[in-house]
């Protein structure tokens, strides 16, 4: 092959990539402004959604009468010094039907006592039934969590004063405090619970990124009539093929470049956030907001890209070739997004998996446990190699593939 | 210049081309007449090394098709009906990326470019995207594409269909143009009247067997018609028909 002819192949698919806006905007503008969205504006929203919930003044139903102390706990304010209210609460209202008051949305909680209620410590015990949409995040963060919080401090004060007559403490009641202590490597506790999401992520742009020019460059080729005046040239069909594999792999990684750009610019964003001091650490950094890259882990996150955009863009053209136009390989390559999320939904489970080497080795599925592994600071040369190698030697037989249908009278004159 | 030897091409039980022989010199614009499923566009396919013969050889411009496909791709250029441009893309842009293809320099393509722009008229058709081409301009391009390494054998399939009378007449007054010393031009239609104009000899194929060959006037003497298109009828009736060998 001569590697001239193979970049002039693939600079023409390149400039006229390169002057279609919609592919622009899914290569370049969308992994940029998806990444932080995602890193970013989910904390972000969710921050200000539970916040918003604290501050919110919610409706809680009552049937019959509920002890003073605790009806004065249910809707005192949390304030700061300064008189800030961090936490309001709840206004009690009476109702016959609780389920009934609930399920209509009059109140958000509503509160039901089957027998009288301790009002003093050694009064005996009580139930107090809660009634909400249990399922429902407003109301499990909303009236729900207050009334919780709230009888649980009801308890504590209620046994606190018990065993002030008995001249005990407080701390009786927690002989053994529990002290958590996150043994994990730094890098794995900053890439958040939700770090499972970043190889889905990458590899989905790669597709998404390549798809345009792999579709545009054969299935479109076709439709156009341009195909044919590259096949009567002294291009010879491997050339053809590296050429549009190229075109597609370069576009693939550019896409993949944007979207750790993307990840680049939540960085210095989340640092401006959390200076500000209004989202949660805990929450940014669940969604993988506080991600950062040792320079050998890019370069294993590097070559596990590149790779998996190879193996995607030559079965993106080995399946494009086949169609008769751009819309019907369309249809074709569509699916293969669920190639790549559902293996990226089983890596959420990959903390209860024993991972043997053996999954690094098979195609883009390995690559996806190895960008993983690279984000959370634990992935090993030799894992890295294999994933990086079952890739290339999966984007050769696929290549191969591809070239075999370049040479087809029934593919190349299908239509 | 161009020598086919017993050349079939079949397609499962079908067969598109059945035991085509003739031949064709350099200096003349040979002709490839028959309706639709002729088994025209199959013969060019073969000699332009897109498709491969079930039998037979054909040898263009010293080179076996079969053997020499990249010898036999530099010496052509292949013009037909459905070729199109890539719509992104202008004009000059088109034909310098195909120009190195065939190892142009830029400086050479150029020249070659501005040569073209004067025998075809592109004008701004060269530094316009070809999305927004009309039919007549996009062919015009893709015939300069075509003959932008000055090729031995100039191969148009059909590649006056759709154009207006302006482009067309450009394509046939082009074609006659070719004819010259060390080139063959084969130029394959349906249009009768087209091949009276620019033919020197021509070729009639009809379900995919070789019907007649030979100069205009020889075949109008063979059915004792008035025009190509009567003779055309009167040879696949089987009236008059001398099959070629």
């Amino acid at each position: 092959m001569r590697p001239d002819y193979i970049w002039r192949v693939a600079s023409r698919d390149l400039l006229s990539t390169l002057r279609d806006r919609r592919t622009l905007t899914s290569t370049i503008l969308i992994p940029l402004l998806l990444i932080p969205l995602f890193t970013l504006g989910l904390p972000l929203l969710l921050g200000k959604f539970i916040g918003g919930q604290a501050q919110e003044r919610q409706q809680v139903g009552v049937v019959g009468t509920l002890p003073e102390s605790l009806r004065a706990a249910l809707t005192r304010d949390e304030k700061t010094p300064d008189g800030t209210v961090t936490r309001a609460g709840v206004r009690l209202v009476p109702v016959t039907d609780p389920k009934a008051a609930v399920q209509s949305g009059d109140v958000d909680a509503a509160l039901r006592a089957p027998s009288p209620l301790p009002r003093r410590a050694g009064d005996g015990t009580g139930t107090l039934e809660v009634y909400a949409k249990l399922g429902n995040l407003r109301a499990q963060t909303g009236a729900f969590a207050k009334v919780q919080s709230t009888v649980e401090a009801y308890n504590r004060e209620l046994a606190v004063q018990r065993l002030g007559t008995l001249g005990l403490g407080a701390q009786t009641l927690t002989p053994v405090t529990l002290a958590p202590i996150d043994a994990s490597p730094e890098q794995e506790r900053r890439s958040g619970q939700l770090a499972f999401l970043i190889p889905l992520l990458m590899l989905n742009f790669i597709l998404t990124g390549a798809m345009a020019t792999a579709l545009d460059a054969t299935a479109g080729e076709k439709e156009r009539g341009t195909l044919e005046s590259l096949l009567v040239s002294p291009v010879r069909r491997s050339e053809v093929v590296a050429g549009k594999l190229l075109a597609t792999t370069v576009t693939a990684l550019t896409t993949a470049l944007f979207s750790v750009l993307g990840f680049l610019l939540s960085g210095v964003v989340m640092r401006a956030v959390l200076a500000r001091g209004d989202t949660p650490a805990e929450l940014t950094q669940a969604f993988g907001g506080q991600l950062t890259l040792t320079p050998g882990s890019a370069l294993a996150l590097l070559g596990t890209v590149v790779s998996a955009a190879l193996l995607i863009s030559a079965v993106l053209i080995a399946l494009s070739i086949y169609a008769r136009s751009y819309k019907e390989a369309q249809t074709y390559v569509t699916p293969l997004s669920l190639l790549i999320v559902f293996p990226a939904v089983m890596l959420q489970f990959s903390d209860f998996l024993t991972l043997s080497s053996g999954i690094y080795a098979l195609p883009l599925f390995g690559s996806m446990v190895a960008i993983l592994d690279t984000v959370r600071g634990n992935l090993s040369t030799g894992h890295a190699l294999t994933a990086i190698a079952a890739n290339l030697i999966g984007a050769l037989l696929v290549g191969l593939l591809a070239l075999r249908s370049f040479g087809r009278e029934e593919v190349i004159f299908r239509n | 210049m161009l020598e086919l030897r017993n050349l079939s091409k079949t397609y499962g039980k079908h067969a598109a081309l059945r035991d085509v022989t003739l031949g064709a010199p350099e200096g003349e614009v040979f002709g490839l007449l028959g309706p639709n499923g002729a088994g025209k566009t199959t013969l060019l396919r073969i000699i332009a090394t897109l498709l491969q013969p079930s039998a037979g050889t054909a040898v263009l411009a010293g080179h076996d098709v079969g053997r020499e496909p990249e010898a036999v791709r530099r010496a052509i250029g292949v013009v037909n009906g459905g070729m199109g441009l890539p719509a992104r893309l202008t004009g000059r842009e088109v034909l310098r990326s195909f120009a190195g293809l065939y190892g142009l320099t830029r400086t050479q393509a150029d020249a070659r470019i501005a040569e073209l722009d004067a025998a075809l008229d592109l004008g701004r058709t060269l530094d316009t995207r070809a999305g927004e081409y009309s039919t007549g301009m996009k062919q015009k391009v893709v015939i300069a594409r075509a003959v932008i390494h000055d090729p031995q054998v100039l191969i148009l399939d059909e590649a006056a269909s759709g154009l207006d009378i302006f482009a067309r007449r450009t394509l046939l007054d082009f074609v006659a143009a070719a004819r010259q010393p060390g080139k063959l031009t084969l130029y394959s239609t349906h249009v009768m009247s087209e091949a009276e104009e620019v033919c020197d000899r021509v070729a009639i194929l009809h379900e995919g067997a070789l019907v007649t060959v030979g100069t205009i006037p020889e075949i109008l003497a063979q059915t004792g018609e008035r025009n190509l298109e009567r003779a055309f009828f009167a040879l696949v009736r089987g009236e008059g028909v001398r099959h070629a060998s």
